[in-house]
C-alpha cells in the first residue's frame, strides 16, 4: 500500500543552501520574493528602501532570506522588531545582532556592523545629513553590504536603488468576532533604478498561516465564504 | 562555657559598599524590598523590609541603589586584611560582620578593652566606621559590637547582658510572633523557660534559640583563609595625555592580572576594565573574557574604550585632562578547566562578527548589543529575550503548552511600550470586557494613539490571559483581541483594567 503525499512549497527552503549562494555579488532572498527582487536577490553594496504600510514584515522577509543561507543580519534602531515573526519566515536567531537604541551614534554603529554582517536593518531616529548617507553608502559597497533602510527617514536616504512596499492588502482568517489571524496576501512592488525592466511586482503571503513566506495567487474581487443559515 | 569572641561589625555595610554616605539617606534594595538603609534614613522613618515605594514616601530624597554582594565581599577584604595586622584567625560571618578569638590576643595586647579599642581604631583609620564587642560567643558578641560603639562583656556575663534584649534579635520571625503571643518578650524570659520544655515544644531551631538566649555558644569560631583581590590598577602620575600610553601600560597590567588569576588556577568570565580621567570622571566598561583574551587583547579594549569616548577634546591623541589611573578587575572568578572548541555544532560567533560586537559595546556599553533568544511564553513581547552579545544566554526551559498562547503567524512589529488605543462600538461607547469574558459590544470603530478612528472589518476575541495571580506585584489580568481594520492594518489588542492598548501590529 502506498500513500501519496503531495508536497506544498518550496522544498529547497527546508535546509540553508550552501554559502556559495551568499558570497555571490547578490544577497539571497527569500524564494518566493525572487520574481519580485530584480536579478533574484539584493545587489551587494546596494542600499534598499523599505517603506509605507507593510514595511515591516518586508524587513523582517529580508533578514529570514540572508539568514536561512547561513549569513548574518544585524537590525539597528528597532527595538520593536518582531523576531519570532521573522523565525517563522525561515531567519535563525542566533546569526541575528540587535542594536535597539543606538542613539546619537547609529552611523558609528552601522560603520561597525557593515565590515561584519550581509544586511543591515535600519531604522535612522531623525532626517540623516547627507554627507552620513553617503559615508555609509560607501562603507557598505567597500565591504559587501546590503544596507536596508526603513522608518520616517527612509525618504531622505538619497542612495536607495530600490525602493519595496507594499501596495494592497488582505488579510484573511479573521471573522466578526471568530476565527484568528492566519494570513495576508499582499502585492509587494519593487522601483527604483535597480528595478529597470519589466514589471517586478507579486502577490505573496506575507506572512502565511504557517508563518512562512510563499507566493499567492491573486485575491478574487467578490470572494466570500458562505455564510451558514439556521435551517432547523 | 563558650569561647571569648570579638566582632567587628561595619553598621549598613550593603550601603557602604554600593557608595552611599552615612550621612546620605540612602538605601541598598533587593527584589524591591529594602535591604539597608543609612543613618540618615532611618532617621527619617525608613527600616528594613520596606518597600521601595514606602520608603521614598517617608523620605522623598532618598537615594535607591540595587544591592551588590559581589562589591559587599570585596570591599570587605580591606577591613579584614586591617583586623588579620592585629591578630590572625579572622573568620568573615559575612560581609560587613567578622569575629576573632579574643583569648589570647586580649593576653598579647593588655586586656579586653585595650584590644577592642585597637581593633576599632585598626579599622576606623582602615577607612570604614564600625563597632567591635567582646563578649561569650559569637551572638553576644556581636550584639556587643552594637551597642553604641561597643563594649566588653565580662566573662559569664552574657547572660545577663542578653536578657534585656527582645527577642526578635534572634531573627527567626516565627518564633519570636509565637513567643510574644506567649507573653514572652525578651530573651531574659525566654531563657528562664526549661530547656527540655523548649526542645519538646519548639523543636531543634528552637533549642538552638534557646542556647543563644541564654549566652551559650551553637558553633564555635571557624576561621578561613579570606579569597584574595585580584584587582590590578595603575596610576599615572604625571596624568597620561597620549591613549597609546595608556594601551601600553594596560598590556603590562593585563599580563600581571593574568599571572595572578593563573596562580590560583582561576579565569573570569568578564573583565571590568575602569579608566579614570584627570577631571575626575571615569568610564567603566565590562568585556567577555572567558579565560580567551591575551594580554594584547586587552589592550586592545582599553585602546577601544578610548576611542569610543565622545569627540571634545582639544587634539586628536589628548584624552581629557589625561588619564590618571586604570584599574583591571576580574568579575566572576570561576576554575580554570580549559576550553574545548566546538568542532561542529551551532552557529559559532565568528572572529569578525565578535569584533564588530566589540565595537559597538564600546561605543554604547556591554548592553547595547544583544542576540534574540527564543523562550516561551504568552504574549508576542514575551517570547524573545535579548541577551548582550558575549553573555550566556540563559537555560532553556521546556517550551510548555502556554494556554491563551497566541496563534501563529506572529506579529512582525512588537512595540517595547504599549500604545495606547480607544475601541468604541457602533454607538460610540467604550468596548468593555467583563469578569466572565462577555464583551459588552462588538467593536466598531479602533483609534490608535492620538490618530482618527478607523472603522473595525474583522475581530476576534476575548483571549484572557490571568498571569501571575500569586504574585501580586507582577500579576496581570488581560483579554487580548485581534483587529482588522478598513484600511486593511492588523492590530493585537489587550485590555486590561478597561484600559486598551496595542500589543503588537501585524504590519
Amino acid at each position: 500500500m502506498f500513500e501519496i503525499v503531495r508536497v506544498v512549497g518550496q522544498t529547497a527552503a527546508v535546509g540553508p543552501a550552501p554559502l556559495v549562494a551568499a558570497s555571490g555579488d547578490r544577497v539571497p532572498v527569500l524564494p518566493a520574493l525572487r520574481p519580485v527582487v530584480p536579478g533574484g536577490g539584493l545587489r551587494r553594496g546596494s542600499a534598499v528602501g523599505v517603506a509605507g504600510p507593510g514595511a515591516g514584515s518586508l524587513g523582517l522577509a529580508l533578514i529570514a532570506g540572508v539568514s536561512a543561507h547561513g549569513g548574518w543580519c544585524a537590525a539597528v534602531g528597532l527595538p520593536e522588531l518582531g523576531v519570532r515573526a521573522s523565525v517563522g519566515m525561515g531567519a535563525d536567531p542566533g546569526r541575528l545582532l540587535l542594536v535597539d537604541e543606538p542613539g546619537t551614534r547609529w552611523a558609528d554603529v552601522v560603520a561597525a556592523l557593515a565590515e561584519a554582517v550581509d544586511l543591515i536593518l535600519l531604522a535612522p531616529p531623525e532626517r540623516p545629513p547627507a554627507s552620513v548617507v553617503r559615508r555609509l553608502g560607501a562603507l557598505s559597497r567597500k565591504h559587501g553590504c546590503v544596507l536596508t533602510v526603513t522608518g520616517p527617514a527612509t525618504a531622505f536616504w538619497e542612495t536607495t536603488a530600490l525602493r519595496l512596499r507594499i501596495t494592497e492588502s488582505r488579510w484573511s482568517g479573521l471573522g466578526d468576532g471568530h476565527g484568528h489571524l492566519r494570513g495576508r496576501r499582499a502585492h509587494v512592488v519593487a522601483e527604483g533604478r535597480g528595478a529597470a525592466g519589466p514589471g517586478h511586482d507579486g502577490w505573496l503571503w506575507l506572512p502565511g498561516p504557517d508563518g512562512t513566506v510563499s507566493t499567492a495567487e491573486a485575491p478574487q474581487p467578490e470572494h466570500r465564504r458562505p455564510t451558514l443559515e439556521v435551517v432547523a | 562555657m563558650s569561647a571569648r569572641t570579638l566582632v567587628v561589625w561595619c553598621p549598613d555595610w550593603p550601603a557602604t559598599a554600593v557608595g552611599i554616605d552615612a550621612a546620605t539617606p540612602g538605601v541598598v534594595v533587593a527584589e524591591r524590598q529594602v535591604v539597608a538603609c543609612t543613618a540618615a534614613a532611618r532617621a527619617e522613618g525608613v527600616r528594613r523590609g520596606q518597600r521601595i515605594r514606602d520608603a521614598q514616601r517617608r523620605c522623598p530624597r532618598l537615594v535607591v541603589r540595587d544591592r551588590d554582594e559581589d562589591a559587599e565581599g570585596r570591599l570587605f577584604e580591606p577591613v579584614v586584611a586591617a583586623v588579620a595586622a592585629l591578630t590572625p584567625k579572622v573568620e568573615v560571618v559575612r560581609p560587613g560582620l567578622c569575629a576573632v578569638p579574643a583569648r589570647g590576643a586580649a593576653r598579647f595586647y593588655g586586656g579586653e578593652e585595650a584590644l577592642r579599642v585597637l581593633v576599632q581604631d585598626a579599622v576606623v583609620e582602615a577607612g570604614h566606621d564600625c563597632g567591635t564587642g567582646i563578649a561569650d560567643g559569637l551572638f553576644a558578641a556581636e550584639l556587643a559590637a552594637r551597642a553604641d560603639g561597643g563594649r566588653v562583656v565580662p566573662p559569664g556575663g552574657s547572660a545577663a547582658f542578653l536578657a534585656p534584649y527582645p527577642v526578635s534579635v534572634l531573627d527567626r520571625p516565627e518564633l519570636t510572633d509565637l513567643l510574644a503571643r506567649l507573653g514572652i518578650r525578651t530573651l531574659g524570659e525566654f531563657a528562664a523557660l526549661p530547656s527540655g520544655h523548649v526542645a519538646g515544644r519548639f523543636g531543634a531551631d528552637g533549642s538552638l534559640a534557646h542556647r543563644l538566649a541564654r549566652g551559650e555558644e551553637p558553633r564555635p569560631v571557624a576561621p578561613a583563609p579570606a579569597g584574595a583581590d585580584l584587582t590590578v590598577e595603575l596610576a599615572f602620575d604625571p596624568p597620561a595625555a597620549q591613549a597609546e600610553e595608556v594601551v601600553f601600560a594596560a598590556k603590562r597590567l593585563a599580563a600581571e592580572l593574568h599571572d595572578g588569576l593563573a596562580a590560583r588556577g582561576l579565569t573570569c568570565v568578564r573583565l571590568a576594565v575602569e579608566v579614570a580621567f584627570a577631571d575626575g570622571s571615569a568610564v567603566e566598561r565590562l568585556w567577555r573574557h572567558d579565560g580567551e583574551l591575551s594580554a594584547l587583547a586587552v589592550a586592545e579594549r582599553v585602546r577601544w574604550q578610548l576611542s569610543a569616548l565622545p569627540e571634545g577634546g582639544t587634539s586628536h591623541d589628548a584624552v581629557w585632562g589625561g588619564v590618571v589611573s586604570l584599574t583591571l578587575s576580574p568579575d566572576q572568578l570561576v576554575p580554570d578547566t580549559g576550553r574545548q572548541h566546538a568542532l561542529w555544532g551551532r552557529a559559532a560567533v565568528t572572529d569578525r562578527i565578535a569584533r564588530a560586537a566589540d565595537r559597538v559595546q564600546a561605543l554604547l556599553g556591554h548592553h547595547g548589543i544583544t542576540r534574540p533568544v527564543l523562550t516561551g511564553g504568552r504574549g508576542p513581547g514575551e517570547r524573545v529575550v535579548k541577551v548582550p552579545v558575549g553573555d550566556l544566554p540563559p537555560e532553556r526551559r521546556g517550551d510548555g503548552p502556554w494556554p491563551g498562547r497566541i496563534p501563529d503567524p506572529a506579529p512582525s512589529i512588537v512595540p517595547t511600550e504599549m500604545q495606547s488605543a480607544v475601541v468604541t462600538d457602533a454607538e460610540g461607547a467604550l468596548v468593555s470586557v467583563t469578569a466572565r469574558c462577555a464583551v459588552s459590544a462588538p467593536p466598531a470603530y479602533l483609534t490608535v494613539g492620538g490618530g482618527s478612528p478607523r472603522k473595525v472589518v474583522g475581530w476576534t476575541g476575548p483571549w484572557p490571559a490571568v498571569e501571575r495571580w500569586w504574585d501580586p506585584e507582577r500579576a496581570r489580568r488581560t483579554a487580548r483581541f485581534q483587529v482588522v481594520t478598513s484600511d486593511g492594518q492588523a492590530y493585537l489588542l489587550a485590555v486590561e483594567n478597561g484600559r486598551w492598548h496595542v500589543e503588537a501590529v501585524y504590519d
